[in-house]
């Protein structure tokens, strides 16, 4: 079974300046990304960042991003 | 042989001496097949990085080997065809800045998505060739700007990069294209983990591998935390570094801090077991 990883975006609004969970994270399995991919000649806001599970095979369930999250945003359960 | 230089050297010594590699026509070839799929040739998108899915993973998870397998040759194909690098040694990557202009410093994307980190922290990253003039059309993929660099410039970042312990990687753009100078480790570059963790090669082993002289070796340990590759170790039944050759990717890194000059780059070649173990 690989462990299952949600991340409220209504919580979570600025991942780039927080960035908690992807550097406790020990296995990196954590990646911030984009909801909408890059677009042309337009700098993408903050705030459409976002953090999702990415290597689902490396995560531990050791919670340490979900009692970092300041915004009690992270879940994961296996 | 290297199937890419079998493909791609026409005559040069490896593929990526190749000046024809570096090509402005090669790089307008991609852009229109990518804009005639109806797609926008953004850099990003040529990454195959992105084609690795939770699906992927699930199959591994229940032991489904022929998923597994079909899914991987899947995602190799696009990425061989579109985006893959070659680890190569620092001498060559400083032949090849002399081959291609304009070359740039930018922000590592890898790094920015493992870490969220802050562009002034990022700036890891060597774009190549026409593509770098209109970096301001995708003010995203190149994050916190370009520094364009003079041949001289790029040498010393590079050897300063190799020197802090980054492998440097050759990345093609729609291949042969190559358009990049990727300063990767273990375990914040999408491309390492991918190859080593799932087995999908993302990066081709270079020409060369590490060979220790056990005689020279005295146990000191300097290179053991060099590797990125999980190729090194070091063996307390003889008081030694011990390198995996078949594993080794070429890079070189380990060499740089032996104070014994025990290790030394040997041609893949020269091993007929290893030639074609890429």
């Amino acid at each position: 079974m690989l462990p299952t990883i949600t991340v409220d975006d209504q919580k979570c609004t600025d991942p780039l300046s927080c960035r908690k969970c992807l550097l406790v994270c020990p296995t990196r399995v954590l990646g911030v990304g984009t909801k909408v991919g890059p677009q042309k000649f337009k700098e993408i806001d903050p705030s459409q960042f976002i953090v999702a599970g990415v290597r689902f095979e490396r995560c531990t369930v050791c919670l340490d991003c979900v009692n970092v999250c300041p915004k009690n945003a992270i879940q994961v359960s296996l | 042989m290297c199937v890419w230089c079998e493909r791609y050297a026409d005559g040069y010594e490896r593929w990526y001496f190749n000046p024809a590699n570096y090509a402005r026509k090669l790089y307008k070839v991609r852009k229109e097949e990518a804009e005639a799929l109806g797609a926008e040739a953004n850099p990003q998108a040529a990454g195959g990085m992105a084609l690795l899915t939770r699906d992927f993973l699930e199959a591994v998870d229940r032991k489904d080997y022929e998923v597994v397998a079909k899914m991987r040759q899947q995602v190799e194909e696009i990425a061989w065809a579109t985006h893959f690098g070659q680890v190569v040694p620092l001498d060559d990557v400083l032949r090849v800045v002399d081959i291609i202009y304009p070359i740039a410093l930018i922000t590592c994307a890898c790094r920015r998505s493992m870490l969220g980190l802050p562009n002034e922290e990022n700036f890891t990253c060597i774009g190549m060739g026409p593509g770098m003039y209109k970096w301001e059309r995708w003010p995203d993929t190149y994050r916190g700007g370009v520094h364009f660099l003079t041949p001289d410039e790029a040498k010393e970042i590079i050897t300063k990069m190799n020197k802090r312990g980054l492998v440097q990687v050759l990345f093609t753009f729609g291949t042969p294209y190559i358009a990049g100078i990727c300063n990767c480790d273990y375990p914040d570059c999408s491309a390492i983990r991918t190859t080593l963790d799932h087995g999908i090669q993302f990066l081709w082993k270079g020409h060369h591998v590490a060979v220790i002289d056990n005689e020279l070796c005295n146990g000191c340990a300097s290179c053991i935390h060099r590797c990125q590759f999980k190729a090194l170790s070091f063996s307390p039944t003889q008081n030694k570094a011990y390198i995996d050759l078949f594993q080794c990717f070429g890079c070189g890194l380990c060499i740089s801090e032996c104070p014994q000059d025990a290790i030394t780059l040997v041609e893949r070649a020269k091993f007929p077991a290893l030639a074609n173990v890429w």
